[in-house]
């Protein structure tokens, strides 16, 4: 379904993906872990066409985004969703007119876009927020809007930015269920970025580890786990030692 | 539409009578000492449509609705809004500035001839109120001097000056980074450039147009 290959993006003169590769399976998830300013965001952003690499290709069902001009990279979008870190939602809007936007802007009557919206915040556990203002939520509703907002045009593909950062460990749990909820129930596929394991080893049907703009080891939750990366075993322990040096921080 | 043109009225008001004021008080006491005090209409009328309604109400405009247009466009940015319209299958440029340019072009104009009409009213209040001119002579004086040129060119600049108020401060916005210091940046920037461009390209498209 998504096929990252040799994808490489410096911002002036520093390098964020040095030859990313990865490949995700229709109706998979995969999880991309990795520490703070690894790029994992610039990874996701290209994904769904948000940045131009400056070397390399992203194959989505073997068309290259990459290459696309504007219009039909907007036609493709239409196969994404994405759930933004801070979710995103459109302050000037209600809860209902943010989920609904794409189908407002597609010319959908209001009455039937908000009776979608409503659904739409039921699949994610919301009810009677709909005429509520952005700035009226919590951070957890929130997410739920902006995940309600990325599934209301069906999208085959939805991209998580940190789906459990900034949340308590419960409302983590509850948005981990929703996107397994996502894949089963509108079998989509999925790409996470997070440096969550916990949401990582439970919503993953497989795992990569992205650093210093590489993959440098890639498999299922269990294969993680019991992985001898050093890498892998840095990050997933949560360890300061080892190969993997913190930036700006003088070894002593 | 609403942000750039209703909510700027009171200030417009305010600033374009005072003007109209100060200028029939300055030119009153100076035409004096040479016994032609009866011009101070004709030259309310001329300041106020050529120069001080398009200017005064640019300046306005862009310390109001400039700031307002970079602030929200910069939050949108630093936020991801703007890429969320464009995950959503929508593009920011046709949807946010496109907009936003219009009523920058559109109401400018529009705010500027009420500039003018207050501005030369406060002009009349103070000759004719406070200094006892002829009301009569006081709008002969006006009509006199003043071509519909005079009008046309001061809301072209207007025109002008609201379509570079609107494409400064979304510019600025739209390429905010930074998170919440760099929408504070963005801000000043838009008005600072603003100001500058009206105040620069105001001579030109003086030497130009008239």
């Amino acid at each position: 379904m998504i096929d990252v290959i040799d994808l490489h993006k410096a911002f002036g003169t520093k390098k964020v993906l040095d030859g990313t590769n990865l490949h995700v399976e229709r109706g998979q998830t995969m999880v991309v872990i990795g520490g703070s300013g690894t790029g994992k965001s610039v990874l996701l952003k290209h994904i769904i066409g948000l940045l131009k690499p400056d070397s390399g290709s992203v194959l989505i069902e073997g068309m290259d985004i990459t290459r696309l001009n504007e219009k039909s990279l907007y036609e493709i979008r239409k196969k994404f969703g994405m759930l933004f870190q801070g979710a995103a939602l459109f302050d000037s809007m209600n809860v209902w007119q943010n989920v609904s936007f794409a189908l407002l802007r597609a010319g959908m009557k209001e009455e039937e876009a908000r009776y979608i919206a409503i659904e739409n915040l039921r699949r994610v556990g919301l009810t009677n927020v709909e005429d509520l203002m952005p700035s009226e939520l919590s951070g957890g509703m929130r997410k739920r809007v902006g995940l309600a907002r990325a599934i209301a045009h069906k999208p085959e593909v939805l991209l998580y930015d940190e789906p459990t950062t900034g949340i308590d460990p419960i409302l983590a749990d509850a948005i981990n269920d929703l996107i397994i909820k996502m894949k089963v129930e509108l079998h989509v596929t999925g790409v996470a970025i997070t440096h969550d394991m916990q949401s990582a080893y439970k919503i993953g049907d497989r795992i990569a580890m992205l650093y210093q703009g590489r993959i440098v080891g890639e498999g299922t939750p269990e294969e993680i786990k019991s992985s001898t990366n050093p890498y892998i075993r840095q990050f997933v322990t949560g360890s300061a030692q080892g190969p993997i040096k913190i930036e700006g921080v003088r070894e002593t | 539409m609403q942000e750039i043109g209703i909510n700027s009225v009171p200030v417009v008001l305010i600033t374009a009578v005072f003007t109209g004021m100060v200028l029939a008080l300055q030119t009153f006491t100076g035409f004096k000492r040479f016994g032609a005090e009866s011009l101070v209409g004709s030259v309310v009328a001329l300041s106020m449509t050529r120069e001080m309604g398009p200017v005064l109400t640019g300046l306005i405009v862009a310390g109001r609705a400039g700031a307002a247009m970079a602030a929200e466009l910069g939050t949108m940015r630093v936020t991801e809004q703007i890429d969320a319209l464009e995950t959503l299958a929508t593009k920011p440029v046709k949807y946010l500035i496109v907009p936003r340019f219009l009523s920058g072009l559109f109401m400018l104009p529009s705010l500027t001839i009420l500039a003018d009409i207050i501005g030369i009213l406060g002009g009349y209040a103070v000759a004719v109120g406070l200094f006892r001119l002829n009301s009569v002579l006081y709008w002969k004086r006006t009509w006199d001097v003043m071509e519909t040129g005079d009008i046309y060119h001061g809301l072209v600049k207007a025109a002008f000056f609201g379509a570079a108020i609107s494409l400064i401060s979304c510019y600025k916005g739209f390429y905010t980074s930074g998170g919440a210091e760099g929408v504070g940046k963005a801000t000043t920037g838009a008005v600072v450039i603003s100001f500058m461009t009206i105040l620069i390209s105001d001579y030109f498209l003086s030497a130009w147009l008239f």
